[in-house]
């Protein structure tokens, strides 16, 4: 039996290990996903859609010819971007928001990048979406047309590589943004030098050690099982999307923006969704627009469900960062340099919040005790799949140089890399050591067995000749405090008292598999406990409605976790008053002298005198107890805490094989909102940290441009046979503003993971590979076998 | 009988099987033995997850990869979790299907990744849209080995993808899936 964490203070509810409100519906099959709510049978004459997708890595569509495609029986519509509902849309980007805050066309994220046609001529990477769309009976049929579509293309010189991008007389992605393929100045993400603190030339000319290194983060995938879909019905009457974004109140606004509708007019429904991890941000889904445009063309409600090969359609940005540290011999870090390039693929999506958005946060959160302190960044268009949004954006990337160059001073001053973390590492409003840092790491350390395990580099036992084992860490600051989400602006919240003591709580989002719906559960239950109300009486609604229901909360940043229980935790206490309101005429007293405990109302002087709360409601009118509240995050800056992941592997220097034997991951939550959830989370990130370490990678013909392995056969996620025993360790050290103080931890489970496993590789074998996927061939190369 | 949704005409282009149809194909699903015309209802390319997902609203079972690498698709046939994607809908004539929607209200596998919770390994499901399928994997394994071990159940699952990641825990909920049978075996 492994340990549970111990929590800070008692709770009745909140932190608990418990099953998931929604677990016996999933287990039995019976939640329904949007491929499952819109079959044929629940809309009768609906019609699938399909896109017309890009053979060439860059080119454009010099003529068109659909009248084949228009032939073919059961195709009912076939539309191109001649026609005026597609060729009069305004540009569009993928980088309208993090979904943090709903935002309109104006005020966009990244407005400087409009680079996309919701339909347009121009295709920019190998099956980008472009020229035309088909609606008809079947998904057949509609392949079939698709296929039956002539097209002339101007075929046009492509580029992949983003070094090779950057250089003069490099094929131009999109020329009328840049002339250079890299991303212009914005206001957001600020100068390529986006942060310039003291000043870091000096700095390594007065250190007593530097070194420097770099990193290589590839192109993972999401892969989510669910596979993007939607179905739209535009009736004269209105717009009603069914979808699996993890946005409602902003997919709303995005369509009513692009297709200028009132918003009363547009109507967006979603409900459970099999897993987000990142993908798909406003503008991301032209497939919501043009659905919408067939299904208005037609009269009929259109679906449009990509498939699994059309579902890599975003991953992790690769980058490639260059990094320098300057100290002093003991250990004192005087100079700190970031140097990154991404390749932002066809389109810039949130390229820049990647590359500079997130690193000035881990700067602002963990670099503030460094004097100068230098971050400089480059996102370069390529042809290839446009990349950015996944679990841990930015981090993931700036962690594998980060953890990298930790291990390497701490080498070269010959200092544990614990000990060099612990002296250099915190937040402004606090002086070192971070507390939060220091039992990060001797939790992690004491767990893997860190001081015993830890040998010389590449010199430690040799087990059956060949085989080398090695331990290895990596830390980061979380983000994703209460602080951090004040752009999301009110949270609303609705709690409804039914008259038999029931709950029912609103607390929309769209549920993606976080676990922050039975978080709120418990939240609830702890806000009404003065009520003696269980997790089991409350019932939280799962359906988002944008005409029923109030603004959902974005499943970004892990953060709906704790935010919604922060709300309701003033809507429990106006619940109370309002109990107590109805309760005065009845004992005949004011609402002060009143108390409430485990359901029952009584004068506090006189305990005998009172009544429940049911035999109260059931007095009166009957009218249920409803009261919506909101509130803005608490901007008070706490700072954030640390999470750190630690790996032990075996590699095998024969064949190059790295067997990944012991994770621990430990993440300090402010406070753990729901145990089962929260450890789900972290020992279920790993299957992405470690994929995406050892095998998970998209490939490309370099030659045509062509992506290789857009299925799963070839692309490989780590199975159950592939997982090694993972520790999960929770912590309540740190304590944000609010009830609770907690933070997301979802993104923040798998961030460090492929540093940690690289530095045990280190520790291993003695010889540093730093670009990932580490595949066989890569530890044979380092190890010169081959 | 269910009622079918007409089908779509056939596209010409589709390659006909060279071998003859059966005039009738037969299929037990969940206990009850279903007649269906081929071409009507079931045309020669039709997978079995289509027939049973889209023609007949069994959406417990999941697509995504639709081509046998995710394992979301699993049922079982005669006893064995095969992948419906991967099946021919004609094919299944003549056998017995079960579907999530045909085990017992209260079947152990359902409910050990239900209650799956204890500390250190997390829920055994997350965004629950593998699950059906492991669910099924699982209960074919333990209908044909009630006591598995770890190597085996590993084994008999590794065909299924959990992106969430809730190997560790879902191997927990099989081991306590296992145990519960065997008690209740015993108690008869």
């Amino acid at each position: 039996m492994k340990q549970p964490y111990k929590p800070r203070s008692d709770r009745k509810f909140v932190g608990g290990y418990r099953p998931r409100i929604d677990a016996w519906e999933k287990a039995s099959g019976k939640v329904e996903y949007v491929d499952d709510i819109t079959l044929l049978s629940r809309f009768p004459g609906m019609l699938y859609a399909k896109v017309m997708r890009s053979p060439h890595a860059h080119a454009r569509i010099e003529k068109i010819d659909v009248s084949r495609a228009q032939k073919l029986p059961g195709v009912v519509a076939v539309m191109t971007y001649k026609d005026p509902e597609f060729a009069t849309l305004r540009a569009t980007n993928a980088g309208w928001t993090d979904g943090v805050d709903t935002v309109t066309y104006d005020r966009m994220m990244w407005r400087q990048f409009r680079d996309r046609r919701v339909l347009g001529d121009y295709a920019c990477w190998v099956t980008d979406e472009v020229g035309a769309v088909v609606a008809a009976e079947s998904e057949e049929i509609a392949e079939e047309a698709i296929r039956l579509i002539d097209v002339e293309w101007e075929v046009l010189p492509f580029v992949l590589d983003p070094l090779e991008a950057m250089k003069p007389g490099a094929p131009l992605v999109h020329p009328e943004i840049t002339q250079n393929n890299v991303l212009p100045k914005e206001k957001v993400g600020g100068d390529d030098v986006f942060l310039n603190k003291g000043n870091v030339d000096t700095g390594f000319a007065e250190a007593e050690v530097v070194i420097d290194g770099t990193s290589t983060h590839h192109n993972a995938t999401q892969a989510s099982l669910d596979n993007w879909c939607c179905l739209v019905n535009w009736t004269t009457e209105k717009l009603t999307l069914y979808s699996n974004s993890y946005e409602a109140d902003q997919s709303r606004m995005h369509i009513s923006q692009m297709l200028d509708l009132p918003l009363h007019k547009v109507n967006v429904i979603s409900s459970y969704v099999g897993g987000q991890f990142g993908r798909g941000d406003t503008g991301e889904q032209p497939f919501f627009l043009f659905t919408a445009v067939l299904s208005k063309k037609t009269g009929r409600p259109v679906k449009f469900r990509h498939t699994r090969r059309e579902s890599f359609h975003d991953s992790r940005q690769p980058a490639i960062y260059y990094g320098k540290v300057g100290a002093r011999k003991d250990g004192t870090i005087t100079s700190l340099y970031f140097k990154s390039i991404g390749n932002t693929g066809a389109y810039a999506d949130h390229s820049i919040f990647a590359l500079k958005f997130a690193p000035m946060e881990i700067a602002e959160a963990s670099f503030a005790h460094i004097p100068n302190v230098k971050l400089e960044s480059y996102g370069v268009y390529t042809n290839k799949l446009p990349a950015c949004m996944m679990r841990g954006v930015g981090n993931s990337q700036f962690n594998l140089i980060f953890g990298h160059v930790i291990d390497l001073l701490a080498e070269k001053l010959d200092m544990d890399p614990l000990d060099l973390c612990i002296k250099n590492f915190g937040h402004e409003w606090e002086t070192l050591p971070d507390k939060s840092l220091v039992e990060v790491l001797k939790q992690g350390s004491e767990k893997i067995g860190w001081s015993e395990k830890r040998h010389k580099p590449g010199q430690g036992q040799v087990y059956g000749k060949v085989k080398k084992r090695g331990v290895g860490f990596s830390i980061h600051p979380a983000w994703h405090a209460e602080w951090q989400e004040t752009r999301r602006g009110h949270i609303p919240v609705s709690i409804t008292l039914n008259p038999d003591g029931t709950v029912i709580l609103d607390a929309p989002t769209v549920e993606t598999g976080t676990g922050s719906n039975t978080c709120n559960v418990l939240g609830c239950a702890e806000a009404l406990s003065f009520l003696g109300v269980t997790p089991e009486r409350i019932h939280w609604n799962h359906l988002v409605n944008t005409e029923t229901s109030m603004k959902d909360c974005v499943q970004t940043d892990s953060s709906v976790s704790y935010l919604q229980s922060e709300v309701l935790a003033v809507t429990a206490k106006e619940v109370r008053k309002e109990i107590l309101k109805r309760a005065e005429p009845l004992l005949k007293s004011k609402q002060g002298e009143l108390d409430i405990v485990d359901g029952r109302i009584f004068v506090r002087n006189n305990p005998d005198q009172g009544l429940s709360v049911k035999e109260l409601l059931f007095q009166g009118d009957l009218v249920p107890i409803v009261v919506t509240t909101s509130r803005i995050p608490n901007s008070e800056k706490t700072g954030v805490p640390y999470f750190a992941n630690f790996a032990e592997v075996e590699v095998d220097t024969d064949t190059g094989k790295v067997d990944v034997l012991h994770l621990v991951v430990i993440n300090d939550c402010g406070t753990v909102m729901f145990a089962s959830g929260a450890e789900a989370q972290q020992v279920g990130g790993q299957v992405t940290g470690l994929g995406e370490t050892l095998t998970e990678e998209i490939i490309y013909d370099e030659a045509t441009g062509v992506p290789l392995n857009f299925n799963w056969i070839d692309y490989k996620i780590p199975t159950m046979a592939d997982m090694p025993e993972v520790d999960p360790i929770l912590l309540e050290i740190w304590k944000g503003a609010g009830e609770y103080g907690a933070c997301g931890i979802g993104e923040g489970t798998l961030t460090c993971t492929p540093r940690a496993i690289m530095n045990a590789i280190y520790n291993a074998i003695g010889v540093r590979i730093n670009d990932i996927p580490i595949k066989p061939e890569k530890v044979l190369q380092a190890l010169g076998k081959i | 009988m269910p009622k079918l949704s007409k089908g779509v005409k056939k596209d010409k282009s589709t390659r006909k099987p060279s071998n003859a149809q059966p005039s009738e194909i037969k299929i037990n699903i969940n206990g009850r033995w279903h007649n269906f015309a081929p071409e009507r209802d079931i045309t020669p390319t039709m997978q079995l997850s289509y027939l049973l997902r889209e023609k007949l609203g069994y959406t417990g079972l999941k697509v995504s990869c639709d081509e046998g690498a995710c394992g979301a698709c699993t049922v079982i046939m005669d006893g064995k979790a095969i992948l419906s994607c991967m099946m021919l809908a004609v094919e299944a004539n003549g056998h017995e299907i079960t579907t999530i929607e045909g085990l017992e209200k209260d079947d152990p596998v359902v409910e050990a990744f239900a209650k799956q919770c204890e500390p250190g390994y997390g829920t055994a499901l997350q965004c629950g849209i593998c699950t059906p399928g492991f669910v099924m994997s699982t209960r074919a394994l333990l209908d044909d080995n009630p006591l598995p071990t770890m190597a085996e159940v590993k084994e008999a699952l590794s065909g299924h993808i959990c992106r969430c990641g809730c190997y560790a825990a879902i191997a927990q909920a099989v081991t306590h899936a296992s145990e519960k049978i065997a008690k209740k075996g015993e108690s008869l």
